[in-house]
């Protein structure tokens, strides 16, 4: 096979798994889709990893060995074909290209001093991983960065655009299209996701794949083991007419034409070198056992400074505060209803998450639950779990509430953050326990029947009783499954008469039996 | 007693025993010209008893007349079942998707040029047009479903005479269609005891807080001032007895195997109350629209007709 087609496949199997990908997070779904963009979701580096710590015992969870053995094998092929935002990165450079002048769009090599930087980057993120926060594998791991950039960004311009149609065709009487119910989401969350793309966009427009060989910790893993793998690129010095063509097109910046060095931890095998040599100057070669030995001592001095920076930084993120949101106690008026402050006090997590040391602790923040979630009760957070838990979803019984018979968020999750649980275990799952606030109920201010929790309720942990006259809401905890149905349907402005407040640890709640069946009727004549 | 107490009593108890004469209806001829309009079809209602509730349906349009009645060639028929819930027919939180199927079926064949089904649905509306299975038996039978859990389907329309509920968000079918036909289970509910054919009503509009916030039954009842159904009918096959208006298992079922069939919302819920096991004036937005001269709670003085099959 000739070198040079090594781009173009390449080319065609990144292609695949981002069209497959962003179709998962778009939650657009098929039954060739799901099996192939499942697979893919499970060769993701650091959510296969985190399920491995998880689900230990499960051949789902061993994606990243899979890419590991790649990377020893062929190089870094995951950062230009498997991982999503590194595609998104060359679509971002080939877009910029057609508006840069013609000499603007060449690469120049970059020595390898950067190393520093990557290292201590890398550093700090596993250093506060093993110290309980994911925030900077989750600020910086480029699948949750794709994954935030999908739901948070591309997925409001793709409702928008569908809906747009759906509206369109309705105005001629046409009903064939399914609106999308509008995603609410929170302005700060939109805002760093808008950041993290600039951030990235501006690095790949400057200097082609920048991003992923200075803060991406995938990329600085891997660079590790492609820097000793067994197919390398190398110059043949025999056929390389010192013509500089590959070094222009190396998004990595790793190729040094003038003497003829590659630094292999930082190519990532887009084989753009190959495509642009008319010479055949570059061969692709088991470099343990090829006669030609290219540089192997040059690249040995790289990996020297590489563990030495991480101890100033360490430094600097412990001064980071934690914030944290406390309810400010206030004295109660019950002039009118839901005038009490009131929501928890820890944000609720989903079913499936154990609770929030398990889910703060293996969710990389993909949101791949929120854009799956049909009812959209599933939000992006911000701060709300503290550092600890930085832009972590979270249910928001504002807008939505938990479908009692849904499991699709337990299903999806690649890190196993949100465990997978069947219907019968969702339906006793209890991530939270509603509170009645009885000072601010509509029935006992206003004295008129509402009961919008309890006809919500699907478990009935919210039930009615005879009160004046009238229907009140009494709750049974050891029903609620703090779905939040009543919190979202309770009418009362500013705050609700019931909110469920999270439970730090998901129990379990009593299960209803379902074996009896319906009774058999119990008139004759028509009792009128 | 002082003249003034005597005068202030005199009239109150006037004034009381006017009411009281208004709720006795059809007796007191003064008031005869506030009934509501009589009804159409052969009967004013026909109530069923069997086991198939289709031929049970169809067994009752028979005795009303057929659709023709209210369907005319070329009209455009909106239905609303009640699709609340993402739950499985056989749980019987919504209406039965065969009846609803049967309805599209005899309004095609009366003539319809189009039938429509819809429900703002208080769960999430794809699973719960797909899970009640009347997505597929209205599909099936020729009908088109549209979303109502969007507020761009919703225009403003005000309630002369209305109580609490002066203005209101309706769905886009009700107001473009021209024949409506409200097609509710017969269900317990958590906060108006019962929930048949009015209480259906509130999923055609946008708002429901408002009216859980504003007086609810009066609500309900208000906005029958706007627009009742030209024909009710009420699934009373499975009847949730407890834990409505969701239920929580088949275990919250009766099997009453009734249909009723009537253009008297207020005559309907009566019947289908009295079935449920209450009292038609013990239900809040009941009494209040038999005051508000909205239909008959009254059945005495109806003509009914009752079937067993």
């Amino acid at each position: 096979m000739q070198l040079s087609h090594l781009k173009k496949i390449r080319i065609g199997v990144s292609l695949l798994i981002f069209v497959l990908l962003l179709l998962f997070f778009l939650n657009i779904h098929g039954r060739m889709i799901d099996p192939l963009a499942e697979f893919f979701l499970r060769l993701q580096f650091f959510p296969s990893i985190l399920r491995f710590t998880v689900i230990t015992l499960a051949v789902s969870s061993l994606g990243f060995i899979l890419v590991l053995v790649l990377t020893f094998l062929f190089g870094r092929v995951y950062c230009s074909s498997i991982c999503p935002l590194g595609t998104l990165q060359d679509m971002i450079i080939a877009t910029g290209k057609r508006f840069k002048p013609k000499k603007k769009r060449r690469f120049i090599y970059t020595s390898h001093k950067k190393l520093i930087l990557r290292y201590s980057v890398l550093a700090a993120t596993l250093l506060f991983w093993i110290f309980g926060s994911l925030f900077l594998l989750n600020l910086l791991d480029p699948y949750s960065n794709f994954g935030k950039i999908s739901v948070t960004l591309i997925q409001p311009v793709f409702s928008m655009l569908n809906n747009s149609l759906v509206w369109l065709l309705q105005s001629f009487d046409v009903y064939a299209v399914s609106p999308i119910l509008a995603q609410s989401l929170p302005a700060d969350v939109v805002a760093i996701s808008l950041g993290i793309f600039g951030v990235i966009a501006i690095m790949s427009l400057w200097r082609g794949r920048l991003f992923c060989n200075s803060l991406c910790p995938v990329g600085s893993v891997l660079g590790l083991v492609s820097d000793r793998a067994l197919y390398r690129i190398a110059f043949d010095d025999s056929a390389c007419n010192f013509c500089g063509k590959c070094e222009r097109v190396c998004k990595a910046e790793c190729l040094d034409s003038r003497n003829k060095i590659v630094d292999h931890g930082r190519c990532i095998s887009c084989f753009n070198c190959f495509d642009s040599c008319a010479n055949n100057g570059l061969y692709y070669a088991n470099a343990y056992v090829s006669a030609k030995k290219d540089t192997v001592q040059q690249q040995n001095q790289l990996h020297k400074e590489k563990r030495s920076f991480f101890l100033t930084l360490f430094a600097g993120l412990l001064s980071i505060p934690v914030l944290k949101r406390y309810a400010a106690a206030q004295p109660a008026d019950t002039s009118l209803p839901g005038l009490i402050p009131t929501g928890t006090s820890l944000p609720v997590t989903p079913p499936g998450s154990v609770g929030h040391d398990h889910f703060t602790g293996k969710c990389i923040a993909c949101y791949l639950c929120v854009g799956a979630c049909p009812t959209n009760v599933i939000v992006p957070s911000f701060f709300d779990y503290g550092l600890e838990g930085f832009m972590q979803p979270k249910l928001d019984y504002h807008k939505s509430f938990c479908n009692f018979d849904c499991v699709r968020c337990t299903e999806v999750c690649p890190t196993g953050a949100i465990k997978k649980l069947d219907r019968e275990t969702k339906h006793i799952t209890q991530v939270g326990i509603a509170r009645f606030m009885y000072e601010s109920c509509i029935v006992t201010i206003d004295r008129t029947d509402c009961g919008a929790c309890s006809e919500h309720c699907p478990t009935k942990a919210v039930k009615m009783v005879p009160y004046n006259g009238l229907w009140l809401p009494e709750m049974e905890p050891d029903l609620c499954i703090g779905c939040g149905a009543c919190e979202y349907a309770c009418p009362t402005e500013p705050y609700k008469a019931i909110y469920v407040e999270s439970s730090r640890k998901h129990k379990f709640a009593t299960p209803i039996e379902d074996d009896e069946g319906p009774r058999d009727h119990d008139l004759d004549e028509f009792p009128f | 007693m002082y003249r003034r107490d005597f005068l202030r009593k005199s009239f109150l108890y006037g004034a009381a025993a006017g009411l009281g004469a208004s709720t006795l209806g059809p007796l007191t001829p003064a008031l005869a010209g506030l009934r509501p309009q009589t009804t159409k079809g052969n009967f004013d209602l026909v109530a069923v008893r069997g086991t198939d509730l289709v031929i049970m349906f169809e067994r009752a349009m028979q005795e009303m007349g057929g659709m023709s009645q209210w369907v005319k060639p070329g009209q455009t028929v909106v239905v609303k079942p009640n699709i609340g819930w993402d739950v499985i027919p056989e749980r019987a939180a919504n209406t039965n998707p065969e009846l609803v199927g049967a309805v599209v079926r005899h309004c095609l064949k009366a003539g319809a040029s189009r039938v429509t089904v819809f429900d703002h649905t208080c769960d999430n509306w794809q699973r719960s047009y797909e899970n009640s299975g009347i997505e597929k038996a209205a599909r099936d039978a020729g009908a088109r479903l549209v979303p109502g859990n969007f507020e761009r389907n919703y225009r403003n329309i005000t309630i002369p005479g209305a109580v609490r509920l002066k203005e209101a968000k309706v769905h886009e079918q009700i107001l473009d269609n021209d024949v409506f036909i409200n097609v509710p289970v017969l269900k317990h509910h958590s906060s108006t005891n019962v929930t048949i054919a009015m209480k259906n009503l509130m999923g055609i509009v946008w708002d429901r807080r408002y009216w859980h916030r504003n007086d609810l039954h009066q609500c309900i009842a208000d906005f029958c001032l706007f627009r009742k159904p030209d024909l009710n009918i009420v699934d009373a096959m499975l009847v949730m007895t407890q834990n409505g208006p969701r239920g929580t298992s088949t275990a919250d079922l009766v099997r009453k195997n009734s249909l009723l069939v009537s253009s008297d919302i207020v005559a309907v819920d009566a019947a289908s109350t009295l079935i449920f096991g209450e009292q038609p004036a013990n239900i809040g937005h009941l009494a209040i629209a038999e005051r508000m001269n909205i239909g008959n709670l009254d059945l005495s003085a109806m003509n009914i007709q009752r079937v067993f099959m």
